[in-house]
């Protein structure tokens, strides 16, 4: 069977049957959510890039993960899947640019990731893996069939969790 | 954010003044012809930067620098690693290539060099505006350029669903191909543009 790669961008999402594949390339502060149904083999991603969409400057709901994390789902729940089978991997938040002598009071990705484990946990998604901070870019891809998530960096190495 | 044309076109301005001079810098750096593209001055939502960027998670060398005063803003000057790699060893006249990801002086020396730009850019438009304007100490990421540039886009936490900034391309011969960014943070366009009357 062909395998199709499905690319989520930048404030994007996207779902996908077994045996495709979904990635997003160049995640700094962002974070990509992965969630899939271990059972029908469904899942999806979203590339959010900041923590809420309360009291922000608004558009593009797909932005913020709050929004982004209530859309996914509806589409994965839409496809058949069963809300408690849900399980969720994350990668990315990271802080790539530090300026001696002023440390950040809030950095953007641990935010990112805080929200986006609050978030799940709202919803009662099981977080099995977290592949959060460091100082790196990574670039992912989730294989919804059987859950890998490969995550690879420029110069960090490659690893799948 | 509306924007209307005239102002558009005195942003551009402002690009061709700044980057002009950047690029004078970079060219007495290096001792080398730098050439520089007509500056375009871009009003899009930040998730489309794809779009102007190319892929993603290339390997680029991106210098940071935040600019402070009455209009601050952000300078970012990134360019393909093997470019980098290129320029660290003109100005160490080495025959050898350093390693970025590692070298210390290597990664000082373009922080240097990221320096020299940014401050040349802010002097042009200081001496054009009458808005005195100042680099902070340069950070250095050398990554996949989504990477950096989301962290700096959205390094503030808020993001406008328009995101305004100017882009430069910098070519030295041979081999050198960069890009300079100006990226005004919330209110300084107004503020650069009133200062000169338009």
């Amino acid at each position: 069977m062909n395998v199709v790669v499905i690319s989520v961008g930048m404030a994007d999402y996207k779902t996908a049957k077994a045996p495709d594949l979904l990635m997003t390339a160049g995640l700094g502060s962002c974070i990509g959510i992965c969630i899939r149904d271990p059972f029908l083999k469904v899942g999806g991603m979203a590339h959010i890039m900041l923590p809420t969409a309360s009291g922000s400057l608004g558009g593009n709901p797909a932005k913020y993960a709050d929004t982004a994390l209530e859309l996914l789902l509806r589409e994965i729940l839409a496809m058949g899947a069963n809300k408690s089978r849900l399980r969720a991997k994350i990668a990315g938040g990271a802080q790539m640019f530090s300026f001696p002598g002023r440390p950040p009071v809030l950095k953007i990705g641990d935010r990112n990731a805080e929200a986006v484990d609050r978030e799940l946990e709202k919803h009662g998604i099981p977080l099995l893996v977290a592949e959060v901070g460091g100082s790196f870019g990574r670039t992912i891809h989730f294989d919804v069939g059987t859950g890998e998530l490969r995550i690879r960096t420029i110069n960090h190495g490659e690893k799948v969790v | 954010m509306e924007i209307t044309q005239f102002q558009l076109d005195a942003l551009r301005e402002i690009g061709n003044i700044g980057s002009g001079h950047a690029a004078t810098a970079l060219s007495t750096l290096l001792q080398r012809r730098i050439e520089m593209s007509v500056p375009k001055v871009w009003a899009i939502p930040f998730e489309q930067i794809a779009g102007i960027i190319g892929q993603l998670d290339t390997p680029q060398a991106t210098i940071y620098v935040k600019v402070e005063g009455e209009a601050p803003g952000k300078a970012v000057f990134f360019f393909p690693v093997e470019s980098a790699e290129i320029v660290v060893q003109t100005l160490f006249g080495s025959k050898e290539t350093m390693d970025l990801y590692t070298d210390e002086m290597a990664q000082s020396a373009l922080k240097e060099v990221g320096n020299i730009l940014v401050s040349s850019f802010l002097m042009a438009l200081t001496q054009f505006s009458g808005i005195p304007l100042q680099p902070s100490v340069p950070a250095l990421a050398v990554d996949m350029i989504g990477a950096s540039l989301d962290a700096i886009f959205l390094e503030d936490g808020m993001l406008d669903d328009t995101v305004l900034f100017i882009d430069t391309q910098l070519t030295g011969i041979p081999k050198i191909e960069g890009q300079f960014v100006f990226l005004p943070d919330q209110g300084s366009m107004e503020r650069l543009l009133g200062a000169m009357g338009i």
